[in-house]
């Protein structure tokens, strides 16, 4: 899951993404109002972690105008100031979720993966299809009830395909969830991450999870339980 | 409030009152005294004019009836007249008679050493009336009536009789009327104008005391205005009143909030800081931490948001209720998502709020943040009017466990500070208490819904 984390207090929002990448996210950090806006804007980000007070353009604004301009990826504001007018204010012009600062990391990670479930549909913290689920709160996967050890990388693809069931997902919008902007991507790896994948969740070649469309991606093929329609 | 001086306040607002009505009486009057003086004036010149001519009519006609015809059958004019003054010479008073030929017959021994052009023969019947002047740039009004005299049915003969009299005691009578008549009222607009200055004095005086007031309180030697005003300026000045006493309580309540923070800060700093020395032999020694700052952090959310509550405002335009109901519920249904609560929201589009919004966006933020936190389906918002008065009655029901009786109590003490606040309720209930009843003057209750849940209720 790729994350754009817009704070303008350094340490504050080093710390946050340091722990965030430890979970597994991609994070992406803007400084400023206008830094926000426009990578907001662009990249493919799956969730926005926004602070309300920021130099050059509030967040209250950068928040408008993503979603004016049609962006709809969840949006948790992240305040100072714990009076309800500004929380109101904020989630009335599109946030879905505030926190007030200081706030507890668990807190804020149990916040944002709700968030991207219910973006995707899902409406539960379990992801099941077939025998494969998923438990986004502990990171952990079983196939059949049986735990199964995955890398950080290997869990993000996994999750992605997964929260995407029944989709096809380009090798490029993988890579784009998964990896930050600054970071050096290569194809290859992303392959030989999937193929790793594929050996863990089904050693024997019975469940066939992940499909190759060649020249198009991958689709998760098992059949979600659990799914609302978003 | 900064302290605005004479001058700023008359570019500002240009003309003083008192300068203003001043000038508005003294065009009012004079206007009025003038066109007076002036209608006066002239109905006197007229009336005077009217008997001057009545007078000459009277003595033309006392002549012709003194006149008769001698024996040669020519006009005579006895020697004696009635009237004293046309026998004495420049008594003003003249009197002449002309022919048919206009030569002159005979001259009133007043008239020696005088000549006046007196006009041609005149026509019989009415007389005639004009002014006239000599040569030696005298004036005069004259009167001339020509009539025709019959000795026998064959003999006639015209004659034109002149009377004139000098301008001057004319001009003199009038002339004094108009001194007399213009000292009058010039005297009568003195006299009004003194009388309006008092009028406005004593009418303008509350406001004086107003300004001499609001003087002294910048000064800080007075509170508040006095209340014993005219009705038409007691709105204002209750106003301001009200104005003043938020801003004092506004500033009361700061400095409140300030000292408790320091005092609510102060306690967790110890702590830590005693952990911090004992560090070596202590154990659990991030549990501390954590717990310390946590207690820092309610502190500081507890006391600011007490601080940041405005009160009820004198000036603002009251706050519609519907929207920020309405806000509420979006807000609350995105954040509670998960839950996937059901609303129940009843009240009146029309319904409005005597006070700040934020202050009411707080109470009803944070009751119905611990309504959907502990509802298992439903929560409910009812906002009512209270009865006559102007205030409301907020009520707020979950469908959740429910407050325990034993802790209502408790949570309705005043002076629980936000570090000691009911757990699980967090800071919410005590910043809601502070706004209702320390801000407000209202009333907070807690009861049984019927749904089974908690039920809060807040008078504002």
């Amino acid at each position: 899951m790729r994350l754009l984390l817009v704070e303008d207090e350094r340490a504050l929002s080093d710390q946050v993404a340091e722990r965030l990448r430890v979970e597994g996210y991609a994070v992406d950090i803007a400084r400023d109002g206008q830094e926000a806006l426009y990578m907001g804007g662009e990249f493919p980000i799956d969730a926005a972690l926004v602070d309300l007070g920021l130099p050059k353009l509030s967040g209250i604004d950068v928040i408008r105008r993503w979603r004016a301009a049609g962006r709809t990826f969840p949006i948790l504001i992240l305040t100072a100031r714990g009076r309800w007018q500004e929380k109101v204010e904020g989630l009335d012009t599109g946030a879905d979720d505030y926190l007030v600062k200081p706030f507890q990391f668990e807190e804020l990670l149990a916040r944002l993966q709700a968030l991207i479930r219910r973006s995707k549909g899902w409406a539960t913290p379990f992801l099941e299809c077939g025998p494969v689920a998923l438990h986004t709160a502990s990171q952990s996967v079983q196939v059949n009830g049986v735990p199964v050890e995955l890398t950080a990388f290997e869990y993000k693809v996994l999750e992605y395909l997964m929260l995407h069931a029944g989709e096809v997902i380009s090798k490029s919008e993988l890579s784009d969830h998964i990896y930050e902007e600054e970071s050096d991507r290569d194809s290859n790896v992303l392959e030989v991450l999937v193929a790793r994948l594929r050996r863990k969740l089904d050693p024997d070649r019975v469940l066939q999870p992940i499909e190759t469309l060649r020249g198009r991606g991958y689709r998760f093929n098992l059949e979600p339980s659990g799914r609302t329609l978003a | 409030m900064a302290a605005v001086t004479d001058s700023t306040l008359n570019r500002a607002g240009g003309l003083s009152l008192n300068t203003r009505l001043l000038i508005a009486a003294s065009v009012v009057l004079a206007a009025f005294l003038g066109l007076t003086g002036l209608t006066l004036d002239g109905a006197f010149r007229e009336s005077a004019l009217v008997a001057v001519r009545e007078q000459l009519k009277v003595q033309i006609y006392s002549l012709l009836a003194a006149a008769e015809l001698d024996d040669s059958e020519k006009l005579a004019i006895p020697k004696r007249l009635p009237e004293v003054r046309l026998d004495t010479p420049g008594s003003g008073l003249y009197a002449q008679v002309n022919d048919a030929a206009g030569d002159v017959v005979w001259r009133s021994r007043s008239m020696l050493g005088l000549s006046l052009p007196f006009a041609a023969i005149y026509r019989t019947g009415e007389p005639a009336f004009h002014e006239l002047e000599n040569s030696e740039g005298s004036r005069f009004f004259a009167m001339g009536l020509g009539v025709v005299w019959e000795a026998s049915p064959q003999k006639r003969s015209g004659y034109t009789f002149y009377v004139a009299e000098s301008t001057e005691p004319f001009n003199a009578l009038v002339g004094g009327f108009r001194r007399s008549l213009w000292a009058w009222l010039l005297g009568a607009a003195l006299v009004l104008l003194g009388v309006q200055g008092f009028i406005w004095r004593w009418g303008l005086a509350p406001l004086r005391r107003v300004a001499l007031e609001v003087a002294e309180i910048e000064a800080g030697r007075r509170h508040e205005l006095s209340s014993a005003y005219p009705k038409e300026l007691r709105l204002l000045t209750e106003s301001l009143n009200t104005f003043l006493r938020n801003r004092s309580a506004h500033l009361e309540r700061y400095r409140n909030a300030l000292a408790d923070l320091a005092h609510s800060l102060k306690t967790p700093l110890a702590v830590i800081r005693g952990a911090v020395e004992e560090r070596e032999r202590g154990e659990g020694f991030q549990e501390t931490l954590q717990e310390q700052v946590e207690r820092i952090n309610k502190a500081v959310d507890y006391q600011l948001q007490r601080a940041a509550a405005s009160g009820r405002t004198v000036f603002a335009v009251p706050v519609a209720v519907a929207p920020l109901v309405h806000k509420l519920r979006q807000s609350f249904a995105k954040v509670y998502a998960g839950k996937a609560l059901r609303f129940d929201f009843s009240l009146d589009s029309r319904t409005v709020f005597h006070g700040d919004e934020s202050d009411l966006l707080e109470v009803l933020g944070n009751l119905l943040d611990n309504a959907c936190k502990w509802a298992r389906r439903e929560v409910a918002l009812r906002v009512k009017v209270d009865g006559e008065q102007p205030g409301l009655v907020l009520e707020v029901e979950d469908d959740g466990p429910g407050i325990p009786e034993n802790l209502y109590t408790l949570i309705s003490q005043r002076g629980v500070r936000g570090d000691q606040t009911v757990a699980g309720h967090g800071i919410g209930l005590a910043v809601v208490r502070e706004i209702v009843e320390q801000v407000y003057g209202g009333t907070l209750e807690f009861g049984r819904a019927e749904r089974g849940g908690a039920l809060v209720r807040v008078r504002l």
